[in-house]
């Protein structure tokens, strides 16, 4: 299974894991400033867009780990990309749990069809469809071959889907935006938290990754017992 | 200040999540070692078709 | 090149003749799609002002659910009969089969939305003569039916088929309904060509590396 040097490997991942994770909670509730009109609420920012990038890098693996599958068809690849779409879509999820909380706490309404929002909420059907072609699919092999062409033309779709839903908001403006300026100490807590939320992904894929191919060693027993 | 209910809600629901999720995969884990297991343990007990 | 082009006019063919025989899908997605304008007018009264603002979106929303019925059909139909292996067993390129299956599909789309739309406009009393919307019309199907092509074929083999098809077609379609539902605002309302220009071009685009795409992935979609 695993000799020394990887479970220290490991074990020091999941150490410097926590570690950043404990400096994130600092930067973003102590290190970085009050923001001036929005109060403390807007701390909420230093989780919600490192979350966004990271389920956006998840969906990334995806698209590469579908393609590498379809090629090599390696049960590694097809876990790799299961395990990230997995996480993607918990990453996704609390963005927009995130995204709508901020929203009620800052402006006193759960949702806001803003450009972001929405594309993530898009974004977020596609990848939940993912899981489900493999959850719907009558064999693994097929779910493997099918949901990787999903995370293919999913992934195409991301830059196309967020450019029509831009443009849209852009012809039909709320009167709520999201953003506002970053002083360098914000840009730093955030630089932290997308760190911290990085090396959280990585551990969660790692481990996700080790467990469907394992899942898929034990089905390859079953089947050489039955010959 | 008052808002601090929020943010006290957003991380405790992030944790929640991710702390779900990884327990989660733990559960998993455990089951697939079991089921590993019984499987070394018990050579041939399927009977060929 | 032309053998191909044979190939795909046999299976596009095909289908047209068993359609035009039993005129089994055509008709019923029709009476829906009707349907659907009319609930869709007690949901929202027709008769208020809002009419104007909200008339697209009505169309493209019936459009869609109807599309959708019609696209669940296009590899269901090669399913029930067994036929996907004999289609599998031609020795011809795997998107001869996509591009057959795909003049199908967005033939039958084009018939619907040639009864619905003029019945559209005159239940919600527009004007009649619309070009530009026809232009619309074909952009937004090619767009609709490429995706949803590959994706019939997808669900084809997994269960649930029928819920399965529009949970991985419709986040994928967005770019083209809201461009669809823009542009047409844009005609309704009798605007210059300028202000369609922009969702124009990216349905254009949508149309176009879907298309691609689609032809791609398809081999990877029909094996066995």
């Amino acid at each position: 299974m695993k000799n020394g040097r990887g479970k220290l490997r490991d074990d020091l991942l999941v150490g410097m894991g926590f570690a950043l994770m404990l400096a994130a909670l600092y930067m973003a509730l102590v290190y970085a400033p009050t923001e001036k009109y929005a109060g403390a609420v807007q701390r909420i920012f230093y989780f919600h867009v490192p979350l966004a990038w990271v389920g956006f890098l998840a969906f990334l693996v995806v698209f590469i780990g579908s393609i590498l599958y379809l090629w090599k068809r390696s049960v590694i690849w097809d876990s790799i990309a299961w395990a990230s779409a997995e996480v993607g879509v918990v990453f996704t999820s609390l963005v927009l749990i995130t995204g709508s909380i901020w929203a009620k706490a800052a402006w006193g309404i759960w949702w806001t069809w803003d450009a972001r929002l929405t594309a993530t909420l898009v974004l977020w059907f596609v990848y939940v469809a993912y899981l489900m072609v493999r959850g719907y699919a009558r064999e693994e092999s097929q779910g493997a071959r099918l949901s990787a062409v999903l995370g293919i033309v999913g992934f195409i779709n991301v830059p196309i889907v967020a450019l029509a839903i831009n443009l849209w908001r852009t012809q039909h403006p709320t009167a709520l935006i999201f953003e506002g300026g970053l002083a360098p100490t914000m840009l730093v807590a955030l630089l932290v938290c997308v760190v911290a939320f990085t090396v959280l992904y990585i551990l969660l894929v790692r481990q996700a990754t080790s467990l469907k191919i394992l899942e898929s060693d034990i089905e390859n027993m079953k089947n050489l017992r039955l010959e | 200040m008052e808002n601090l209910g929020y943010l006290f809600a957003i991380y405790s629901i992030v944790w929640a999540v991710i702390f779900g999720y990884v327990f989660y995969l733990y559960r998993k884990q455990r089951k697939l070692r079991r089921e590993m297991d019984s499987l070394r343990d018990s050579p041939s007990k399927q009977e060929p078709d | 090149m032309s053998r191909m082009f044979a190939s795909v006019f046999a299976i596009f063919w095909k289908d047209v003749l068993s359609e035009i025989r039993t005129k089994e899908i055509v008709t019923a997605v029709l009476v829906f799609a009707l349907l659907v304008l009319v609930i869709f007018n007690f949901a929202f009264d027709a008769a208020s002002g809002t009419t104007a603002r909200i008339a697209p979106g009505i169309l493209w929303v019936a459009f869609t659910f109807a599309g959708i019925l019609g696209l669940n059909r296009v590899f269901a139909v090669e399913k029930e009969n067994s036929s996907l292996a004999g289609l599998r067993l031609c020795p011809v390129d795997r998107m001869v089969i996509f591009w057959g299956k795909l003049a199908g599909s967005f033939t039958f789309m084009l018939v619907i939305a040639a009864v619905i739309t003029p019945i559209f406009l005159v239940l919600f009393n527009l004007p009649l003569f619309l070009p530009r919307l026809a232009l619309i019309i074909v952009l937004a199907t090619l767009g609709f039916t490429s995706v949803g092509t590959l994706f019939s074929a997808l669900a084809m083999n997994i269960r649930a088929r029928d819920i399965m098809l529009p949970i991985l077609f419709l986040p994928l379609v967005v770019p083209v309904i809201i461009g669809a539902v823009e542009t047409t605002t844009c005609v309704l309302a009798g605007g210059p060509w300028s202000d369609m220009l922009t969702w124009l071009e990216i349905m254009i685009a949508f149309d176009i590396i879907y298309l691609v795409v689609a032809t791609l992935m398809f081999e990877f979609v029909i094996e066995e």
